[in-house]
């Protein structure tokens, strides 16, 4: 029997796309009738904050990739603070929960020609049990993929310290969520550079609207809120504006925005209307229970904007809303299809698959 | 549209949905109508063969009338409105309310109702109206509970139930109307229109309004001035407070717009501004009875000294002045009154003044060519009669040009003295202040009437590449750019410093070299709003220390805001701030108005200053010229404390331009030019340097 190529996708930081990245090149492959599988050693993104809870990422995998493994098997250990507390004060052993790792890999592996294994929040994620991306890479015998950010040139010391710490494992840097204003920086003095230090750089993938935002409509499922008109939610969100102030000063405010979604008081009718004009907000969040007037719902009918209302406080919502765009979108299967289509395009992928 | 005609003044009206049930909407209409109206009323309700003791058909098509009211309900009235199409009434009136002002539903058959009307070419009121009059015909085809009396005022209301308090109290008080609209939710027909009808209509005096919105401001002021011209228009306009806008939102869903929007287009369209319904009908009233002054100078007579200082301190309030007599008039003065009468302005005729002492001292004061307007004042006592002075008043003022106002402080002694003064069109108060107002008001309506308008300023411009310019903000995460959209300022004409955009220092010292003397640089960043708070802007910088700079400005701008787009450093010549006065020209664009130009005084404190006017965008010469001295700081563009005046006209051209430009380029919804430095006329130079430029454009609106 042959050992698979692992490869093992780990990132400069949280958010950065790792988990899309890793799904996506599993499917590319499994389109080119390889069997792969998918693992996730260390739990991070938790709904809770103690033991067996649901990481989304490899539910997701399993359902885009068909797998019948089980979650305890795919996600071995549960990074959660209440079990990094129990490690400093010495519950775990480290050695011991490396073996499990790797025995829960084996069995994942065996008959599969490639395993994709998704790394941690970070490269250094798991020092205290003295797992950290660059361990498992080691552990498991993968070859890394270091997925990370550009915004500047100043991004390029975290790239730097782990293509040092990964040596020779690294196979190269995917850079995500690349802004337009950023990738000239990156094409012409970024990329060269790191070549010049002789790191593999596998491609650029811009900034994608469709991944960065929410549509109107996952918006109001993840905050629980109540559809108060018919217009369509399938607009994009990327940023929230509260409307705090006077109509006058408000209206100003939102023309400037783009994509943005306002969250204001259910009884505030000049923000409402304010919002309502502008055409760069998608769509209305109404705070605090209130029901605005008809005159201002006959509005965003003729607006085309819906309007959603929640009963919590304004602070609140904000909170979770803004929680829910910079979390990125929920996981799905369309995600990992839009990835996979962009990995194609921008990324080289044969040197990976 | 064409004309309205028909609508005030048909020979049919049918009445869709007509019923004789107790507390009914349709009975409420036709009744009113059986019982008033010259022409013939028709009911139409498949239901009945008769109404109210008049036949009824079944149809509107039947009817065969001029105008149809329609009060069925909001799940068939689209039906019936068609129907009114399709029989080839043109003349509609919705009662029926349950559209826009009640949600999504709502909107969507007040959208589809815009359509119908629009397919048969109707001019249709409402919906969600309480209906219409004409008192020549006797017409009232609302619901209110109330006709009017006839007279001269035409008034529309964008609130039902303020025309009935209106009406039920005009009529308590003798105050008649000529046409009356019920504005509704103006799905169609909208107060543009009506200005327009109004000013043609002979029989309507005065225009006054109830607004909470307008639905196209440009259109308005064009039309308004025209009628303006020739009729008052007198308006209230609320949600002026930020409270009242509140309200307005909720009421109507009208974004209620800037005051200063309304403030400056109001005035543009030669609309008198009314801030309370009082003030409203003070105004209506006296620009409906009395004549114009022919200057601004104002007489008071009375026989009340101390309400005399009252009345006087209102004159200075109101931008008028107190007359000075001539000689004839101050001897005729001394020679027909008592020593201890003074016989200066204001004249008082001291406490024993009868009748005759009164109508003597004001025959005398309203001859004076001086005198353009003149108030008699009088507080009771013993030696007059009230009765018998508004007879005097009366009969003095007949036989005079000038405008009168009266006076008559007291109670229960002054109301028929008013109500017969008033029914001479002499409006009678208690409050001198008040009396002083309304003949402001005339003097206010003199200076409209007597407006030349001119056409708006225009430029050669290069417009495609203004547009070219503008289509960067795609490229962007949101609506605004900033420094590194100026040329959009060269395309329109408006001048700049001398300056690049650079993104390395070398080529910001390249750029430096080329300038003459120090230059100025900045931060280029549209996420960065306030760059000198942050270290962002270096002024006077040599040569030798301009790559240094670079660095230094690229890194404050780092740490202030780490996330910050930086697109660069502006390296541009520096202007002389010294000799030259910083200005603030810009642009926000009103909901309603449209394009609201600003001028004032700039520089880091101008949100703390607020010295700014305001004007609807296109401005002609003389528009644009008025703002630069209506600004409380205007002196110092004249050259204050040994200063050189600077060049006024480039500044005049500048706001030209400025208006040219958002004008022609809807998309653009905010643009501040701070500063616009204005320096001292010097022959064959620039005289004004827009140093600094943000805006807001909407992507959206560039397709367009």
């Amino acid at each position: 029997m042959t050992e698979p190529t692992t490869t093992l996708v780990t990132a400069t930081g949280e958010h950065t796309g790792k988990t899309a990245i890793t799904v996506a090149l599993a499917r590319l492959a499994a389109d080119r009738d390889r069997s792969v599988g998918y693992m996730k050693p260390k739990g991070t993104r938790l709904q809770s904050n103690v033991g067996k809870t649901l990481d989304q990422d490899p539910m997701l995998a399993r359902e885009v990739l068909g797998l019948d493994a089980e979650m305890h098997q795919m996600e071995p250990i549960v990074y959660s603070p209440t079990f990094v507390e129990g490690a400093i004060r010495g519950t775990e052993d480290a050695g011991a929960l490396r073996d499990r790792i790797r025995e829960e890999f084996d069995e994942l592996a065996a008959d599969r020609d490639q395993m994709f294994v998704e790394g941690g929040g970070r490269w250094t994620t798991g020092g205290v049990i003295d797992l950290t991306d660059v361990d498992v890479a080691e552990a498991l015998d993968a070859r890394v993929v270091l997925v990370a950010e550009y915004g500047s040139p100043n991004d390029l010391d975290e790239v730097l310290a782990a293509a040092d710490d990964f040596g020779d494992r690294l196979a190269g840097v995917v850079f995500n969520k690349v802004s337009d204003d950023a990738f000239k920086s990156l094409d012409q003095d970024g990329i060269p550079f790191l070549e010049s230090k002789g790191i593999t750089v596998l491609g650029a993938i811009p900034h994608e609207k469709d991944l960065a935002g929410v549509t109107v409509g996952e918006l109001a499922d993840e905050l629980g809120a109540e559809l108060l008109t018919d217009a369509p939610t399938d607009a994009f969100v990327e940023r929230f504006l509260v409307g705090a102030m006077g109509g006058d000063e408000a209206l100003r405010y939102f023309r400037r925005a783009r994509d943005a979604a306002v969250i204001t008081g259910g009884d505030r009718a000049d923000v409402q209307t304010a919002a309502l004009d502008a055409s760069g907000v998608a769509c209305l969040v109404l705070t605090g229970g209130h029901r605005p007037s008809g005159a201002v719902l006959g509005k965003a009918a003729d607006a085309g904007k819906p309007v959603l209302a929640v009963n919590t406080d304004t602070v609140t919502a904000i909170d979770r809303a803004e929680g829910i765009v910079r979390g990125g979108r929920t996981r799905d299967a369309r995600t990992v299809d839009r990835m996979a289509e962009l990995l194609e395009a921008n990324v080289d992928i044969d040197a990976l698959i | 549209m064409g004309t309205l005609n028909e609508l005030f003044d048909p020979d049919r009206v049918a009445v869709v949905g007509a019923t004789a049930r107790e507390g009914a909407v349709g009975r409420a209409v036709t009744s009113n109508l059986l019982d008033d109206f010259d022409g013939v009323t028709v009911p139409v309700n498949p239901n009945y063969d008769e109404v109210l003791g008049t036949p009824c058909v079944g149809e509107v098509a039947d009817a065969d009338a001029d105008v149809a009211v329609i009060v069925v309900p909001p799940a068939i009235v689209l039906d019936a409105i068609e129907a009114c199409g399709a029989a080839g009434i043109r003349n509609v009136v919705v009662i029926t309310a349950g559209f826009g002002e009640t949600g999504g539903d709502g909107a969507a058959r007040e959208r589809r109702l815009a359509e119908i009307a629009d397919e048969y070419d109707l001019n249709l009121v409402g919906p969600n109206s309480l209906g219409i009059m004409s008192t020549p015909s006797g017409m009232n085809a609302t619901f209110g509970p109330e006709n009017a009396l006839p007279g001269g005022l035409s008034f529309m209301s964008q609130s039902g139930a303020f025309v009935t308090a209106v009406l039920d109290w005009a009529n308590d008080n003798g105050i008649g109307f000529k046409d009356v609209v019920s504005l509704g939710n103006k799905a169609v027909l909208d107060e543009t229109d009506f200005v327009d009808h109004w000013g043609d209509d002979e029989e309507t005096d005065v225009i006054i309004g109830y607004l909470e919105g307008i639905e196209d401001g440009r259109e308005f002021i064009d039309t308004a001035r025209e009628t303006s011209q020739d009729t008052p228009i007198v308006a209230v306009k609320s949600g002026r407070t930020s409270a009242g806008a509140q309200a307005a939102s909720s009421h109507t869903g009208t974004l209620a717009g800037s005051d200063k929007a309304y403030e400056a287009g109001l005035d543009q369209a030669g609309v008198i501004r009314a801030e309370s319904v009082d003030e409203l009908f003070d105004a209506a009233g006296i620009l409906g009875s009395q004549p114009l002054p022919d200057t601004d100078s104002v007489a008071i007579v009375t026989n009340a000294g101390g309400p005399g200082v009252m009345a006087t301190d209102a004159v200075g309030d109101a931008d008028l002045d107190m007359a000075s007599f001539t000689s004839e008039t101050s001897d005729a003065l001394r020679d027909s009154m008592p020593a201890e009468a003074n016989i200066h302005n204001p004249v008082d005729v001291i406490g024993d003044a009868d009748v005759e002492r009164f109508r003597e001292a004001l025959e005398i004061t309203v001859a004076d060519d001086n005198v353009g307007a003149a108030l008699v004042l009088a507080a009771p006592t013993a030696t007059i009669s009230f009765d018998d002075l508004a007879d005097a008043i009366s009969e003095v003022s007949e036989e005079m040009d000038a405008p009168v106002a009266a006076c008559l402080m007291g109670g229960d002694r002054t109301r028929e003295p008013t109500q017969q003064l008033q029914a001479k069109g002499i409006p009678c108060y208690f409050d001198p202040a008040r009396g002083i107002e309304s003949l402001a008001t005339l003097a206010q309506y003199r200076d409209i009437k007597e407006r030349e308008y001119e056409a708006p300023m225009s430029f050669d411009v290069d417009r495609e590449r203004a547009r070219e310019i503008l289509e960067t903000v795609r490229d962007r995460d949101d609506n605004r750019l900033g420094v590194e959209a100026m040329e959009l300022l060269d395309t329109y004409g408006i001048p700049t410093p001398a300056g690049e955009i650079v993104d390395s220092p070398e080529r910001a010292a390249a750029v430096a070299a080329d300038i003459d003397g120090d230059v100025v640089m900045k931060i280029v960043s549209p996420d960065i709003l306030h760059k000198s708070d942050i270290g962002g802007v270096a002024v006077g910088v040599g040569d030798d220390d301009v790559a240094d700079t670079y660095e230094d400005l690229i890194t404050r701008a780092r740490n202030y805001q780490p996330d910050a787009t930086v697109l660069g450093v502006q390296v541009q010549e520096m202007v002389d701030l010294d000799n030259g006065v910083e200005t603030i020209v810009g642009m926000n664009r009103d909901p309603q108005f449209g394009p609201l130009l600003m001028f004032g005084l700039g520089g880091i404190f101008v949100e703390v200053m607020e010295d700014t006017t305001f004007r609807v965008a296109p401005v002609s010469e003389p528009e644009a010229r008025t703002m630069t001295e209506e600004i409380q700081s205007a002196p110092l563009l004249r050259g204050a404390r040994g200063r050189d005046p600077v060049d006024v006209d480039a500044v005049v051209e500048t706001i030209g331009r400025l208006s040219q430009l958002v004008t022609d380029f809807p998309a653009i919804l905010e643009l501040d030019i701070n500063p616009l430095v204005a320096l001292p006329d010097d022959d064959g130079g620039t005289n004004a340097a827009a140093v600094d430029v943000r805006l807001t454009v909407d992507p959206e609106e560039l397709e367009a």
